[in-house]
């Protein structure tokens, strides 16, 4: 009888980058299809070169960003008739028609990712929600209360059938929604073979000339929040000095308003942070980030004691994980237990400016 | 037959060549003829000596002079009693005199009853402000001691009592600063038997710059003088006795030596039980507000210095000794047993040569266990830095942005220096790059509780003293200054200031000054208008408000807006 396949969703290069590895570890040798979404940038250019590397039986391509802010929240009823639409909704978003999955690895709860669940339920195939940062890690996305759609029978199927989470570090989780939490292998950086895999779909050009102290930029403009973000790299740049300072934006804001104000060079990367780490190109860079998680995906992911410094604490904006005593506490769980010797998260500008002295600022 | 003395007044004599004459002929001019005059030159080095002598010179049976090396006013009484004939001994200071029948009718009432002692008034006249006043030492004309003990006044004074010379056989004054409140009051308890004669003999001339009103470090002996008082009192007279030190101790904590209080609240502490136990104290509701002092904590007077013997100059010794006589000076270097017991990153400083950060947790942990003043061997301290001892712990800003590590203070045991302590065992930033103290203690601050970073005073949790850079590191000349830091090798009176803090003063003053002027044109509008509409105050102006009231009370509180008050009310009715 012929073997059941595998399916991963893949949204973004971050869920990318950890598929692939999973496809190297857990999934080595199993038939296994990969399904890119139009919510990762670049996604067709992904599509060619992953072809050519043959790690998947097929590669299907679905457009599920306007999906997935449908059916999520309103009267329940008009998400149960959006549900109703599946097979016709997937015939209009996916090139290909879907096969019958022995096992579905997905990062994000979203509709689609909910719409396949309903779609193969009678057939009782596993769900396997993988890591897609801190939010995996705190984040109850079943709970009724967080969307009408969690209180939907349609809604629930994707419940009923996920077995596990895979987390780089299981310790860390806290979201308390009982889903088992299974360790994902930390990447090795000696394994050849998955960095050549890698950065041959990724493209990867080893960047040419790289400042000291990189800044990880997060999505809050994009979400409208007003915060003192660009202060903060002001802040940095100004004790560390001009030329060693770069900020990396984040793809989902619009605007690049660190290089508009002249706070940093254009930042000319497009490959994923975590890329970078696993060529050994940016170890010895010390990080600069509000609480973006690519900042802890060094130790969580690889097992490094990059300097990073953690501006949370500095931080003035009204968003989630100020206001979330659990993300907070994952923060502060993560600084205690999984951080390295150079985890620094600064109380004050003046330790701040301390930190950065130490780490090679002027 | 050589004539019988009735009174030897023995007059010590220092420094004092523009007053001497008028008190020796003052007592030259006395009504009583029988009484010998005993000069005591404490060695003077001005002219007094040899105007003792011309006096001798001229008045040989009357007058004899001795001149001595300086003790102190005390030995200097104690040689004129050695000394001494008459039947009667009194007391004369130099720059006083005394009426011309206060001898006489002293001893005339002393000889009425064979009294031990005869008091009389004493008047007080006040030469910058050219007034005076009658202080009478008891309501009644007879003598109860044990009601002279609760209501009289004049107690402490030497000068306004005649003695038995027998009394002074086995009496002395001890070597001191308060060497008449620790022997005079005491002496009254063990010999009730006193006269009093009711008339201000005795005329007292109270002059700026005298031991009464200028301070200075040896005046912690005030605390030995109440001490021996109620120790060396008859215990007959135990309860009056505790009740007026009570009383004595209430005017020197709130009134005349407020910046002794520290050290009056230790003597509280210490006779606890007499003062909670006095009848006459819990009647007595203003005096009794002492008692709400004995469970205040206050930073034991031991100023710590960890720092190289050959960094610790003798300047910085002999402020101490100046200011804190009595205080306990622990002066350290590291020894290198004791860096096994401490943390690691402290082993870490030692063995990379960063002797000032094994220095500074040094002393924070002498701090912790014992309580005191930490400084380095920078810093000055001022006879101000009692003041600090109130507090349960202080620390004082260098700048705007830094807080001084080189002077600081708390009690024994405080939370916040284990706190600090504690910060030294972590994995932090301070640990790893072997930042300086004033760095952990700033940061601590701002994230417990909630510092402002402004170089202004503040009272953190209503505990934390925080104090301005005048007040811990910079001497502005503003008489406020309690510890100053030594930059450069400059004369005495200079003060190096850095340009920040000279800027930052600068605005202070101009802010200050500005928001007086305000608040006063403000005034003066109102007075025009009186039936204008009050100003609205929006949430953001209470801080500015609140700051200009502030400012407004402290000049019109100052003496010198009081004395100007009734001009400046002429000049509103006479159009100015």
């Amino acid at each position: 009888m012929k073997e059941k396949a595998t399916l991963m969703i893949v949204n973004s290069v971050y869920q990318l980058f950890t598929a692939l590895h999973i496809r190297h570890t857990l999934l080595r040798g199993k038939q296994t299809e990969l399904l890119l979404t139009d919510l990762l940038p670049g996604a067709s250019d992904y599509t060619q070169r992953l072809q050519e590397s043959r790690l998947f039986e097929r590669i299907l391509y679905a457009k599920t960003a306007k999906l997935c802010r449908q059916y999520v929240s309103g009267e329940a009823e008009k998400i149960k008739e959006g549900y109703e639409k599946t097979d016709s909704i997937f015939r209009w978003i996916l090139n290909d028609e879907p096969a019958d999955y022995e096992a579905v690895y997905f990062a994000n709860f979203d509709t689609f990712s909910r719409m396949l669940a309903c779609r193969l339920y009678e057939r009782h195939p596993q769900f396997i929600w993988y890591e897609d940062g801190f939010s995996s890690y705190v984040i109850d996305y079943l709970k009724e209360d967080r969307a009408m759609v969690n209180r939907t029978e349609e809604g629930k199927k994707i419940g009923e059938l996920v077995t596990n989470t895979l987390l780089y570090e299981p310790r860390l989780a806290m979201r308390g929604d009982g889903i088992p939490n299974r360790r994902l292998p930390k990447v090795s950086l000696g394994n050849q073979r998955l960095r050549e895999c890698m950065n041959a779909v990724f493209a990867y050009q080893k960047p040419q000339q790289w400042e000291d102290f990189l800044f990880l930029e997060q999505s809050f403009r994009a979400e409208g929040i007003t915060t003192n973000d660009l202060s903060l790299m002001e802040e940095c740049r100004h004790t560390i000095g001009e030329g060693r300072f770069l900020v990396k934006p984040h793809p989902r804001n619009k605007e690049n308003t660190a290089f508009e104000q002249g706070l940093t060079r254009k930042y000319d990367c497009d490959v994923p942070w975590e890329l970078i780490l696993l060529n050994g190109d940016a170890r010895r860079w010390n990080l600069l980030t509000v609480c973006s998680n690519a900042a802890l995906t060094g130790r969580l992911v690889f097992g490094l004691d990059i300097p990073t410094v953690m501006l949370y604490r500095l931080f003035l904006g009204k968003v989630l994980w100020k206001e979330d005593a659990v993300l907070m506490r994952y923060l502060r769980k993560f600084w205690r237990e999984f951080s390295g010797r150079h985890y620094y998260v600064p109380g004050t500008v003046y330790e701040l400016r301390n930190i950065l002295e130490y780490l090679g600022g002027r | 037959m050589e004539e019988k003395i009735k009174v030897s007044v023995i007059i010590p004599v220092y420094q004092v060549e523009q007053y001497l004459e008028r008190a020796v002929d003052s007592v030259l001019a006395q009504s009583l003829d029988e009484l010998e005059i005993i000069l005591v030159d404490d060695g003077s080095e001005d002219a007094s000596g040899w105007i003792c002598d011309c006096y001798a010179r001229t008045y040989p049976q009357k007058i004899r002079v001795i001149h001595k090396e300086n003790e102190g006013l005390g030995m200097a009484r104690n040689t004129g009693v050695e000394l001494a004939r008459g039947e009667y001994i009194a007391f004369l200071d130099s720059d006083d005199t005394a009426e011309s029948q206060m001898y006489q009718k002293m001893y005339e009432k002393a000889m009425e009853e064979d009294y031990d002692m005869v008091m009389c008034d004493v008047r007080i006249l006040y030469v910058e402000e050219g007034k005076e006043s009658v202080v009478q030492t008891f309501a009644e004309k007879d003598i109860d001691l044990a009601e002279y003990l609760i209501r009289g006044n004049n107690i402490t004074y030497s000068v306004n009592k005649l003695y038995a010379r027998r009394i002074w056989e086995r009496e002395r004054y001890k070597k001191m600063l308060f060497e008449d409140i620790a022997l005079i009051p005491a002496l009254v308890t063990r010999y009730p038997h006193i006269g009093y004669v009711q008339e201000p003999f005795y005329c007292y001339y109270r002059r700026a710059n005298t031991i009464s009103t200028t301070f200075t470090g040896s005046m912690i002996d005030i605390i030995d003088a109440f001490s021996a008082f109620l120790d060396d009192s008859d215990p007959h007279f135990r309860e009056e006795v505790v009740y007026c030190t009570a009383k004595q101790l209430y005017w020197n904590m709130f009134q005349s030596r407020a910046l002794f209080q520290a050290d009056f609240i230790e003597f509280l502490k210490k006779y606890e039980k007499d003062f909670r136990l006095n009848p006459y104290l819990r009647k007595d509701q203003k005096t009794r507000k002492i008692l709400d002092f004995i469970h205040r904590d206050v930073i034991p007077e031991h100023l710590i210095c960890v720092s190289k013997e050959e960094d610790i100059s003798e300047k910085f010794i002999e402020a101490v000794k100046e200011y804190f006589p009595r205080g306990k000076l622990t002066l350290r270097e590291i020894q290198k047993e004791e860096i096994k017991k401490y943390p690691s990153c402290v082993e870490r400083a030692m063995e990379q040569g960063d002797m000032e950060f094994v220095r500074e947790y040094a002393g924070l942990r002498i701090l912790y266990e014992q309580g005191g003043i930490l400084l380095q061997p920078d810093m000055r301290v001022q006879l101000n830095l009692k003041r600090m001892r109130l507090n349960r712990i202080f620390f004082g800003f260098e700048s705007e942005e830094e807080i001084n590590g080189g002077c600081l203070g708390a009690v024994k045991e405080h939370y916040v220096i284990r706190a600090l302590l504690d910060s030294y065992e972590e994995e932090n930033i301070f640990n790893q790059a072997l930042l300086p103290l004033k760095e952990r203690i700033r940061d601590f601050l701002i994230l417990h509780f909630d510092l402002k970073v402004n170089g202004r005073n503040q009272l953190l949790k209503e505990e934390i003293a925080i104090y301005l850079p005048s007040i811990l590191t910079f001497d502005m000349q503003d008489g406020e200054n309690c510890c100053k830091k030594v930059i450069g090798d400059l004369p005495d009176g200079y003060q190096a200031v850095s340009d920040a803090v000279l800027r930052m003063w600068s605005a202070r003053l101009m802010e200050n000054w500005n928001l007086y002027k305000r608040e006063r044109d403000r005034k003066e509008k109102r007075t025009g208008q009186e039936n204008a509409p009050p100003p609205v105050l929006t949430a953001d102006s209470l801080d500015v408000e609140e700051q200009i009231r502030q400012v407004a009370e402290t000049y019109e509180n100052s003496t010198c807006w009081k004395l100007t008050r009734p001009l400046r009310a002429l000049a509103g009715i006479f159009g100015k």
